[in-house]
């Protein structure tokens, strides 16, 4: 029953896209019909082995070449749990995989050669996975007793285009964290500054979500043509909206019910994890929507707050999801909103930090506004509260009036302006 | 006397060349070459333990939830926290499940292609494989005729995707020698392993979010809190993959291995084997651990790990300088020079235990357990040698063929104390038990997590001041594995494998590749540094505990 209703949803997203499910099929040739127990002629098919053809000029399959550069293989491990389709119907029968480090029969030159014969035939798309390493000469990665740059080159010259696979291709994800000791960068960047103009499509992620990768390879090898990309050249369907647009818990956010400790009762009832230090409201993927490995969770689901993998400016290494979101925990009660929440010192957030703290606002106004009255207790005075008075922000059971008065001195101080609660009446 | 070379080795995590020398067709000498440098312990240093946890499961897609799991034992000794019962049962299951994915992934999708080719399945006749699949006593799920439809469609299509540049014509007396209905069942359960993989990620999933990289393994204890549906997920989930491997693995091991049985005489390391074991019980000792830790001389007796024992050295690796540096007070700067194997060749270092190099992995663990007398594992360790020809002579478990053979027993091992342990959760969620999370007491400490990746032996060690790391080291499985020669010229483990192999077509030597996928190489963990503390500093107080 389960299969059935994912397939069906595949078969829906193709069909979002004008894509019957006959001609995805056919195409895939994944329906041989089962026309009785046809006899197979061995010798016939040895033949067709030995005229095998790696470019897309003659067969049915779109060549892809993919490249792991400084990479953990997570990438390639996520695409490997995908449902719809599986891995073996892709690599069977949606595109020809002539060069996967990970899952290539061959090894050693006769990988390298099958590699060059794709390039030399054209027609084929790129999946780089990993961080592009400057460090060295490109010596921080060598493969085939070549830099790693120099493979990317080869390979990202006569590609149709190029897919950066997971934040490290992007913009080098955790390697361009402080210090960056390997002169790690992006592809986009790297090819910008190689001055090879084929075009790239970003997928960030740590790791990617295979249904991302596998929804832009339905996109070039279908439909022929590249996904609308945003402006950072990411597919604008699925990086342009946040994960608190699409988050199952975000109920409990404009109820104003957090979760304050991991493990908790409030863990337990799926409060929301803002509090924790979730980076959904400035994180932009639709993973709530896609959710992980066959839809059966995702990080949120799990218990554990948003850690902006998916944050990666492909212009710049040193924006990269560790540097930018570190410490993930970090309690976002420690930022100002006026001086209600205040531990001074620890706004320096930016513009990011402002827009999280209105976003609270909205969330503790719900309390204001009386939608929070018979709900679940807010949490009383925590330990570490106890412990540090002068730290503390106070507590959490406020009365009606504290709370109003406290979201009104709030929002005055605040440099963001805080949602009406008015308008949140009225839905 | 001529130079055989594979690089890029495939079907392995991350980058490796391996360079032999070949005399009258054996390997007489060789040298492995790990190709990438990331620096992952200078990224974690000046961050919290909590962030580490989540940022060095990024050293490898394929066991983050080992590096997260010994990262965060590590967090724990510094902290001074014992973890819960019932988050020791849920980070068993989380583990557990990681290993199941990885073992399956690893022999069929990734090392089975030296055994089987898929391509040959096209001149099996169905209906005999059926007779053969029968005969074997392996699990006949998949309908063989439709596969074979389906490969001929493949095949007649010319294109040869992942097989482009394949070995299957290797021919050195000792290349594919499987009957076409064996390579049929063979490919067939390729196919399944890619699904039952991803079922045993989805384990991972239920209780990490994700697979790969887990979001809920936190020093103190979990973040995922079971809800009656989650149980319900997971039991069902534990259930298939246990139904599926034990139909299917030891099976099809023990109707390959007869084809291939020479791999039982090549293939042996460095002998001595190290396990830091894995599994918590209720004492959380190491020699309690349902895979117990145990040291292992070449006389195959067993030791406790005794920390300070361990070193590294560097003279071999693209690193500055040429010390022996002793547990935990690794020092390192990377600096490439260039490959030459009588001098410098490989991002790898070169760990030691007691001055000697040891190996790592799936048969050390077994080794270990063997010794100390695990049941399940001293049973099934005995009834494969026996079908293997060589009962009560574990010593032939040191080949290429045994490393490979013994994983499988593992996997078994692990699936059926999946079931256990989901059972056990249930018991303690009906109990009322609600304790998933302790907070600190300090936040200032050391601690070393002894743990176990499905490739091997780990370590993680860590100084904590403030909430913040002030040193970090790792050293992964695969750096004992892909040791370079150390100090007095003797090789790594793999190293000393290949010597010996026979190499009948110095283009294709497939045993060779045969010897490195045994090991399961993990080459992206395999490469990282150590450096004293460099000038990061965070603006907020960076303890999710704050400041006590």
């Amino acid at each position: 029953m389960e299969t059935e209703a994912t397939v069906s949803e595949f078969q829906n997203m193709l069909s979002a896209r004008g894509v019957t499910r006959r001609s995805f099929m056919k195409l895939c040739g994944a329906v041989a019909a089962a026309a009785g127990l046809s006899q197979l002629a061995a010798p016939q098919i040895a033949q067709a082995l030995e005229k095998s053809v790696i470019g897309a000029t003659k067969g049915k399959l779109y060549p892809v070449i993919w490249i792991e550069g400084a990479s953990c293989t997570g990438c390639t491990e996520s695409f490997a749990q995908v449902e719809t389709p599986d891995p073996a119907s892709v690599v069977l029968e949606l595109i020809s995989l002539n060069y996967s480090e990970t899952l290539s029969a061959a090894a050693g030159w006769s990988m390298e050669e099958a590699k060059e014969q794709t390039i030399e035939a054209g027609n084929y798309i790129l999946v780089y996975e990993g961080a592009v390493l400057e460090g060295w000469g490109g010596q921080a990665l060598r493969v085939a007793d070549k830099p790693g740059t120099e493979h990317l080159i080869e390979a990202a010259e006569k590609a149709n285009a190029v897919v950066a696979l997971g934040s490290c291709a992007v913009n080098g994800g955790w390697m361009g964290a402080h210090p960056n000791s390997s002169d790690a960068l992006g592809v986009q960047a790297f090819l910008k500054k190689a001055g090879i103009d084929t075009p790239v499509i970003n997928i960030p992620g740590c790791p990617a979500n295979p249904e991302w990768l596998v929804s832009v390879l339905v996109d070039v090898v279908l439909l022929e043509k590249l996904p609308a990309l945003n402006s950072e050249n990411k597919p604008s369907g699925i990086f342009d909206q946040t994960i608190h647009d699409n988050c199952e818990r975000r109920g409990h956010f404009e109820n104003g019910e957090f979760v304050y400790q991991f493990g908790s009762e409030e863990e337990a009832k799926g409060y929301c994890l803002y509090p924790m230090g979730c980076r959904g409201p400035q994180t932009k993927s639709n993973c709530g929507v896609t959710l992980w490995n066959d839809r059966r969770s995702w990080c949120v689901q799990a218990g554990s707050p948003c850690i902006g993998c998916c944050e990666a400016n492909p212009n710049d290494p040193g924006h990269n999801w560790v540097e930018v979101n570190t410490p993930f925990y970090k309690r976002h009660r420690d930022l100002r909103i006026g001086d209600w929440m205040v531990q001074p010192g620890t706004i320096a957030l930016g513009i990011t930090g402002i827009l999280a703290a209105a976003l609270v606002v909205h969330g503790f106004g719900m309390k204001v506004s009386g939608r929070m009255d018979g709900g679940a207790d807010f949490e009383k005075v925590r330990a570490w509260d106890k412990n540090h008075p002068d730290k503390s922000i106070g507590k959490y059971n406020l009365s009606r009036d504290e709370a109003k008065a406290a979201c009104e001195k709030s929002s005055k101080n605040s440099q963001a302006k805080p949602v009406e609660t008015d308008e949140e009446e009225g839905r | 006397m001529t130079r055989s070379v594979i690089d890029p080795i495939t079907r392995i995590e991350g980058h490796l060349r391996v360079e032999m020398e070949v005399t009258n067709g054996k390997v007489s000498d060789a040298w492995v070459s790990g190709g990438c440098f990331r620096g992952m312990e200078m990224v974690v240093e000046n961050r919290t333990p909590e962030d580490a946890a989540q940022i060095v499961q990024r050293i490898c897609g394929v066991c983050p939830v080992s590096h997260a799991h010994s990262s965060t034992i590590a967090a724990e000794h510094a902290y001074g926290i014992k973890i819960s019962n019932n988050a020791r049962i849920i980070r068993n299951i989380l583990e557990g499940a990681q290993f199941l994915h990885s073992h399956i992934l690893w022999f069929y999708n990734l090392a089975a292609l030296d055994y089987v080719n898929p391509l040959n399945a096209l001149k099996a006749n169905a209906a005999d494989a059926y007779d053969l699949a029968q005969a074997a006593g392996t699990s006949m799920n998949s309908d063989f005729v439709a596969l074979q439809e389906r490969l001929s469609n493949f095949a007649d299509n010319g294109q040869l995707s992942i097989f482009s540049g394949n070995w299957f014509d290797a021919e050195d007396g000792t290349g594919y020698k499987l009957p076409p209905e064996l390579d049929l069942i063979c490919t067939a359960h390729y196919l399944e392993a890619l699904q039952m993989q991803a079922k045993a990620s989805q384990i991972s999933a239920i209780i990490g979010g994700k697979m790969p990289h887990v979001m809920t393994l936190i020093p103190g204890g979990t973040a995922f809190v079971p809800t009656d549906q989650k149980l319900d997920d997971l039991k069902y989930l534990v259930d298939e993959v246990y139904n599926w491997v034990e139909a299917t693995m030891i099976p099809d091991t023990l109707a390959i291995a007869p084809y291939y049985i020479d791999a039982l005489n090549w293939g042996k390391g460095c002998g001595r084997y190290v396990a830091w074991g894995v599994f918590e019980n209720e004492s959380m000792e190491l020699a309690d651990r349902y895979l117990p830790m145990g040291v292992i001389d070449d006389k195959l007796n067993l030791s406790d790990v005794k920390e300070e024992l361990i070193t590294e050295y560097m003279g071999h690796s693209w690193y500055k300088g040429e010390e022996t540096y002793t547990s935990p007070y690794f020092v390192t700067e990377p600096e490439y020079t260039e490959y030459d194997v009588n001098d410098r060749y490989t991002w790898v270092k070169c760990p030691a235990y007691d001055g000697k190099p040891y190996e790592a992995g799936g048969l050390s663990r077994i080794l270990a357990a063997y010794k100390r007398n695990v049941p399940f594992i001293v049973e099934q360790v005995d009834g494969l040698l026996e079908a293997l020809g060589a009962p009560g002579q574990i010593g032939v478990a040191q080949s290429t063929l045994g490393r490979t053979a013994v994983r499988q027993i593992e996997t078994l091992y692990i699936a059926g104390l999946m079931k256990d342990w989901v059972a056990e959760l249930c018991e303690a969620v009906k109990s009322g038990d609600s304790d998933y999370f302790r907070e600190p007491s300090t936040i200032t400490g050391s601690g070393t997590g002894f743990w176990e990746a499905p490739r091997g032996a780990l370590y993680h060690s860590e100084e904590v001041k403030d909430g913040k790391i002030t040193g970090y080291q790792i050293i992964i499985p695969t750096t004992w594995n892909l040791a370079p020669k150390n100090a007095n010229g003797e090789s790594g483990p793999m190293e000393q494998a290949l010597i010996g192999n026979p190499v009948g077509d110095i283009e294709k030597p497939i045993n060779a590749l045969r010897t490195v996928h045994s090991f399961d190489p993990c080459t992206a963990c395999a490469v990282h540094i150590t450096e004293p503390a460099t000038g990061k500093s965070f603006e907020t107080v960076t303890s999710p505990w704050g400041v006590k």
